[in-house]
């Protein structure tokens, strides 16, 4: 008798407080996803994909058999165990094999199976000639689609092909006032074990630092595949403090600068960029030989660049990301895309340990006014959402936050941008938004870091990759409707360890009662899930002076 | 019969004595104590159903070809083996002296008392045949019951004794064949000399020592059986003298024997002799081992304890959900594919597993059809008690109700000759076998040591030694079945046998369950709720508040825990059940083991908060009055108390009435309301200018379609026909009895029936009409006549007691 309970639909429960928690979680986490981590029980999940990562992580079913049985608390279903079993029977049935003659290999020691295969309307044109009865030809493009394309039709390959070598670059960590955390070096290792995959950390731990690390343990050229311009400048900056790379090492690829040397800081923008239907930049992928494509965020990666993804399975890929969730459930060809995740950590665990900082939730509710519910009420239904979340009756209890933090940087951030600069002019405080120069972000980003400045208006240009280590109080009065990973990011803006250890402050501002709250409860659904349980509060209460 | 068996008395002399008659299978029966004949009756339990009068009875019961053929089946392959020995050797169609004597036994199947085993494996069968009543001594010999004989008409795959084909034989054949083979007999006939001379080894040795080679080679292609060969012209004319084939020379020394016209046989005294006393080539005294892996036998328990549990969970979680939406019967009593596939996603799994669960529940009287003609699958009151009593016992009775059950679940959606498939629940799914196969399965399993997992091959190969009277392919097909509904009701895992299941199969359930409520999670009166709106139960919940919980959120997932999801949609359909705020949170509070997050608090009462605000309601009319005075007065009145009106505002009453009828009803009380339009203005009332519907005219005569014209001058002729006819009227009795009548009315129908012919009848039609109809009939049953009406020219039936009348008709009309 022990801490997991196995469900019928394969989600494992983790009861945290239990003593024997800490090794099962390890004893599970090979072949199971986390789903949520709340506070008393997590959630794990055994999918086929998680299953035949673990075989390919050199695991066996009677290994996951034995953790299972070994740790549940009550009697685990034979029928469970037996499917686990199957499932995991499938992988390696299947091999993609590098061959000098024919180039790449579909083959099989199973007859039945390749048969099967080679009669799939879904590999259609993806395979060639029949070479033997065991073995296929497969032409190199197709490599990425064919896995895509087995992994859905329940007959995942072993790719045994491996990866070219990549034109060699030498990169080193560079000493200095820091040191890579365990964790960051876990995760690196993790990945560089693995050949291809995804690192999955919290905002805030460092996750540039691990592909730094990533980078120096390859030592090939790379491209990088960032969200926007002020994220490349940040990658290169933090790239020359970590690293021994100079200014002449690292290109960078935006829509104002084309340069290509051995690093290269690339946004998904100029990749995605298409002229009369052809993408222009396309050639960038074959300009060198890389050795690694790294992907920031890796959860808004573009469906273009998803395809081109497909072409490049000879290459190392390493992904990062905080959140992935996304509201088009395209979790899964990330991950056999890129590659299977190598590293998870919860956000709580590494609260706990000190790497981000903790953090204190809270919804604000707002009621209407009389005369904003009748004109909520008639709106037109495409308006509802816009009109209930830039409410005026926001302002105030935003002004009277902000007066609240005397001490602290507060971000204000929102969607709507006749609402910002509404709340730009009352907080006497810059906007950034979508029309604001690179230049002028990058100035005011740097008078905030400074503290020159105190409180700041941002629009969702602000949603990623901005490293403000001093922001404590995040303020959020609308978002682009349910998005969870959205709200994970922006609350991911205060994370960073504060000098002295503050615990910084998220506040969602939210109208009573309109489409708003219902929003608002499925964004915070990740960051529940993550363990972060919202307080809510009332506006009134606030208004009136009442401690939070 | 031949001319020396005796009679296998079960007609024996009252006294029972047997002193200076023959021993009598009866009275050796008689002789057993009273120990060995209760063996015999739990050995072969029908014999004692229902109770015998006698030990005669008893005998002719257990002689009998129908509980024979039962005993037969609960032999082993060994068993049997010494049985068809002991029916080879005793038979008493073969040489006296008769029955099989205890060292030829042996010596045929191969012991011998210096061997490694000894005998004892023999000695240890003939002791089970002697108490299951198929053998009985008899003077130091064994012989076995007579009916054997035909049930095992080739024992060892040997043919007949000699006497039987020669008393088939012609007599002029046998008699030469005697003059060839024993010029000089004394016995007392034909047969029986020769049978002596082939019950004589040393002159069967003689006879086929004269026959050449190719001769040789026939016999030795019959000696180990099938006794049977098959020539052109079997029973040809041959003496030693005319014999010139290898065949003739066989025959014409009683070698072969014919037994058809082109049908040899070798008869037994000669197989024997050829096989030098063997019986059997291949001897098996113990059944094939085990093939298998070894599995840790408390993995085996807790696997398969987890399969009781999901079993337990998923019955619950169907019935629950039917006993709110139950599920239509079909016509042919089943349930509908899709009602199938609905039961399977509401268990979580899959058709064959929902079929198995459905008809289990159904065989342990949980789920039954309510009453109502067009029915519905519904939990019986059993299911409230069930659900009261332990996992543990759930458990046991579910499979307990399975194990007896004939019904084959795996069979549904099966097609039967008409290409129409099987229902779960619904007819054609019963076999009768099915019960023994399970019952067979599970206790061979049992013999296998604890933690050993047989192959299923295996575990076939071991039932075919066990029961080899039993396989067929059904068999087969059910054990197979049964492999699989084990595994999923948790009796077996990884194909083992769980410790929870071997107590249960002798019949110990306290043992068996005390062992299964080790492993089972026991009902939890907790639950964790989370910030993320969930609540766990970690393990299952009492009934209550399983219910209860059920009912506030939306279950997410099911297994060993519940997760339970709280949204806006689940806490509002509590309190449309008449929950209120404060009895959720009181209840969340009493069963939650952490404290209630805020959030959800905020959820509750944010939906209480708006529940309710707007309420409908439904009403035929309404009045207003600007005076709150005059409604008040209205809805006191005495007199108004039939009007059905509510006072929903101090200016507005509704009421159920329609407003016409409220309206009449309120003058002649006095009020005099003034009726109102949709928008609130007032209708006027004025006498209205009336008119009335044009009539509908008739439709011309002149345009009449020609069509109908000639069918009813068609019907006008035959009802002509009808009355006019030239008819001889037929007798039939007056109707002293009605029952007699209708008879003789049905016998004269019957035979104008056969006859094919046309006939008058008067008939008193469902209006009282008498009418004429000249019928053809073709069918007279049930009191009913169907006929066709050569009058209306279609096929009528006429309920005979209404007939009044039959005559022939003239032959010329």
């Amino acid at each position: 008798m022990s801490c997991l309970i196995v469900q019928s639909d394969k989600t494992l429960l983790l009861e945290i407080d239990h003593e024997q928690a800490g090794e099962c979680r390890r004893a599970i986490a090979p072949f199971a996803e986390l789903e949520r981590a709340p506070e008393h029980v997590h959630t794990y999940r055994i999918t086929p994909l998680a299953l035949w990562n673990a075989r390919a992580a050199g695991h066996d079913a009677e290994q996951v058999v034995d953790a299972l049985i070994r740790f549940s608390k009550f009697p685990v279903p034979h029928s469970l165990l037996v499917d686990i079993a199957e499932t995991m029977g499938r992988y390696g049935r299947l091999k993609l094999v590098g061959d000098p003659r024919n180039g790449l290999l579909l083959e099989s020691s199973d007859r039945a199976v390749l048969e099967e295969v080679v009669r799939a309307k879904k590999l259609k044109g993806m395979l060639g000639e029949r070479l033997s009865e065991d073995s296929v030809s497969v032409h190199p493009s197709e490599r990425g689609n064919l896995k895509q394309a087995l992994l859905k039709i329940g007959w995942p390959a072993e790719d045994l092909a491996g990866y070219v070598d990549g034109e060699k670059h030498p990169i080193d960590l560079a000493d200095g006032d820091w040191d890579l955390r365990g964790y960051q070096r876990e995760a690196a290792e993790s990945f560089h074990a693995g050949g291809s995959g995804v690192v999955v950390l919290p905002c805030g731990a460092g996750k540039t630092i691990v592909g730094a690390a990533a980078m120096a343990m390859t030592g090939k050229t790379t491209l990088i595949l960032v969200t926007n311009t002020v994220s490349v400048h940040q990658w290169k900056s933090e790239l020359l403090r970590r690293t021994s790379l100079t200014e002449d090492e690292i290109g960078e690829y935006s829509g104002t600068k084309k340069e290509i040397r051995p690093v290269t800081i690339a946004t998904y923008q100029v990749m995605a960029s298409r002229r009369k239907g052809v993408y222009t930049h396309l050639e960038l992928f074959d300009a060198r030989d890389w050795g690694l494509v790294v992907y920031d965020e890796v959860h808004l990666l573009p469906a273009p660049i998803f395809r081109m993804t497909a072409d490049l399975q000879a290459r190392r890929r390493l992904g990062l990301t905080a959140t992935l969730v996304r509201e088009d459930g395209r979790e899964g060809d990330v991950f056999s895309l890129i590659g299977p995740k190598r590293y998870d950590a919860p956000w709580k665990d590494m609260e706990n340990q000190g790497w981000i900082a903790p953090a204190d939730c809270v919804e604000v509710r707002v009621d209407l006014t009389e005369s904003e519910r009748l004109a909520y009420a008639t709106a037109e239904p495409e308006d509802r959402y816009r009109f209930c979340a830039s409410t005026e009756s926001k302002t105030s209890v935003v002004r009277e936050i902000v007066d609240r933090h005397p001490e602290d940087q507060v971000l204000v951030i929102g969607s709507y941008i006749d609402q910002l600069d509404e709340l730009g002019e009352r907080l006497g405080a810059p906007v950034i938004k979508g029309e604001t120069r690179n230049k002028e972000r990058e100035r005011l980003y740097d008078a905030f870091r400074s503290g020159e400045l105190r409180t700041l208006v941002v629009s969702k240009v602000a949603n990623f990759s901005i490293d403000l280590p001093e922001a404590g109080v995040a303020v959020q009065v609308s978002g682009s409707f349910g998005s969870r990973q959205e709200e994970a990011q922006r609350l991911g803006r205060v994370l960073r360890p504060k000098t002295d250890g503050r615990t910084a402050r998220f506040y969602a501002v939210v109208a009573r009662d309109t489409l708003d709250q219902d929003y608002a409860a499925h964004r915070q659904r990740f960051l529940a899930e993550q363990g972060y349980a919202y307080r809510i509060a009332d506006a009134g209460d606030l208004l009136a002076g009442e401690e939070i | 019969m031949t001319h020396n068996a005796r009679p296998e008395s079960s007609s024996d002399s009252p006294d029972g004595s047997t002193s200076g008659r023959p021993p009598t299978f009866t009275s050796w029966l008689r002789s057993r104590s009273d120990e060995e004949l209760t063996a015999l009756l739990r050995g072969r339990p029908d014999l004692g159903r229902p109770i015998p009068v006698d030990i005669g009875a008893l005998a002719h019961r257990a002689t009998s070809r129908n509980a024979t053929l039962r005993a037969l089946e609960r032999l082993d392959r060994f068993t049997l083996q010494v049985l068809e020995s002991v029916v080879a050797l005793g038979d008493d169609r073969l040489s006296e002296p008769v029955g099989a004597l205890p060292s030829d036994l042996a010596h045929g199947l191969g012991f011998t008392p210096a061997g490694v085993l000894g005998t004892e494996p023999l000695d240890a069968a003939l002791d089970a045949l002697r108490s299951l009543a198929l053998i009985w001594p008899d003077q130091g010999r064994l012989r076995p019951v007579q009916v054997l004989r035909e049930l095992l008409p080739h024992p060892a795959r040997l043919g007949p004794p000699a006497r039987v084909p020669l008393a088939a034989l012609p007599h002029g054949t046998v008699e030469r064949l005697a003059d060839d083979l024993v010029p000089h007999s004394t016995a007392g006939s034909a047969v029986e000399s020769v049978a002596t001379v082939l019950s004589d080894p040393d002159r069967v040795r003689a006879l086929v020592e004269q026959v050449d080679a190719s001769a040789h080679r026939l016999l030795d292609s019959l000696t180990w059986g099938p006794p049977n060969g098959t020539v052109t012209d079997a029973r040809r004319e041959v003496s030693l003298a005319t014999a010139s084939s290898p065949v003739d020379s066989l025959i014409a020394r009683g070698l072969l024997l014919p037994t058809g016209d082109d049908t040899l046989t070798l008869p037994r005294e000669v197989g024997l002799f050829l096989r030098s006393g063997t019986l059997f080539q291949d001897v098996g005294s113990s059944p094939p081992g085990f093939d298998g892996r070894s599995v840790d036998p408390d993995t085996i328990s807790r696997a398969a304890a987890g399969q009781a549990f999901v079993v337990l969970r998923a019955v619950e979680e169907l019935l629950e959900r039917w006993s709110q939406e139950p599920a239509a019967v079909l016509r042919n009593g089943g349930l509908g594919v899709r009602d199938l596939r609905r039961a399977a996603q509401a268990m979580d799994t899959d058709d064959t597993t929902a079929a198995l669960f459905l008809e289990t529940a159904r065989a342990a009287g949980l789920l039954a059809t309510d009453d109502r003609l067009s029915g519905e699958w519904l939990p019986t009151r059993e299911y409230d008690l069930w659900r009261e009593s332990p996992p543990e016992r759930r458990w046991s009775r579910l499979v307990r109700a399975w194990v007896d059950s004939d019904r084959v679940p795996s069979l549904a959606g099966a097609q039967d000759s008409g290409g129409r498939s099987y229902n779960v629940l619904g007819p054609g799914l019963a076999r009768p076998a099915a019960p023994q196969v399970r019952h067979d399965v599970l206790s061979e399993l049992a013999s296998a040591v604890p933690g050993t997992a047989p192959e299923t091959d295996s575990l076939k190969a071991r039932l075919a030694w066990r029961y080899p009277r039993r396989q067929t392919p059904l068999y087969t097909e059910l054990v197979d079945a049964t492999v699989a509904e084990a595994a999923v009701l948790g009796l077996t895992a990884m194909g083992a046998l769980a410790a929870h299941t071997r107590p249960w199969l002798s019949g110990d359930e306290d043992a068996s369950s005390a062992l299964l409520a080790t492993e089972l999670p026991q009902p939890l009166d907790y639950v964790l709720v989370q910030g993320d709106m969930t609540a766990v139960a970690p393990g299952p919940l009492v009934t209550q508040l399983a219910r209860e919980l059920a009912l506030t959120a939306d279950v997410e997932s099911t297994g060993g825990a519940t997760v339970y999801r709280f949204t806006e949609s689940s806490v509002r359909r509590a309190l449309d059940a008449g929950r209120g705020v404060a009895d959720l949170t009181a209840m969340l509070e009493r069963h939650s083991r952490t404290p209630l997050p805020q959030a959800l608090r905020y959820l509750i009462s944010d939906v209480g908060r708006r529940h309710g605000r707007l309420r409908a309601g439904s009403a035929a009319s309404y009045l207003r009055c600007d005076e709150p005075a005059l409604l008040t007065e209205l809805v006191g009145d005495r007199r108004a108390t039939d009007l059905d009106l509510v006072l929903l505002a101090p200016t507005v009453v509704v009421s159920g009435l329609t407003r016409a009828a409220l309206m009449e009803r309120l003058d002649r009380l006095g009020y005099h309301p003034v009726a109102e339009r949709g928008d609130g203005t007032i209708r006027l009332s004025r006498p209205e200018v009336r008119r009335a519907e044009p009539d509908v005219l008739p439709v011309s005569e002149h345009s009449s379609d020609p069509e109908l014209a000639r069918a009813a001058v068609r019907a006008l002729r035959a009802g002509d026909e009808a009355t006019n006819v030239a008819r001889v009227p037929v007798e039939l009795p007056e109707s002293d009895s009605p029952a007699a009548r209708a008879n003789a009315l049905a016998e004269v129908l019957e035979r104008v029936l056969a006859d094919e012919r046309r006939v008058w009848i008067g008939y008193t039609d469902t209006d009282g009409r008498q009418v004429s109809r000249i019928v053809v009939p073709t069918r007279v049953d049930g009191g009913f006549l169907t006929a066709y009406d050569t009058t209306r020219d279609a096929v009528h039936r006429f309920a005979l007691h209404r007939v009044t009348g039959v005559a022939e008709l003239s032959p010329d009309s």
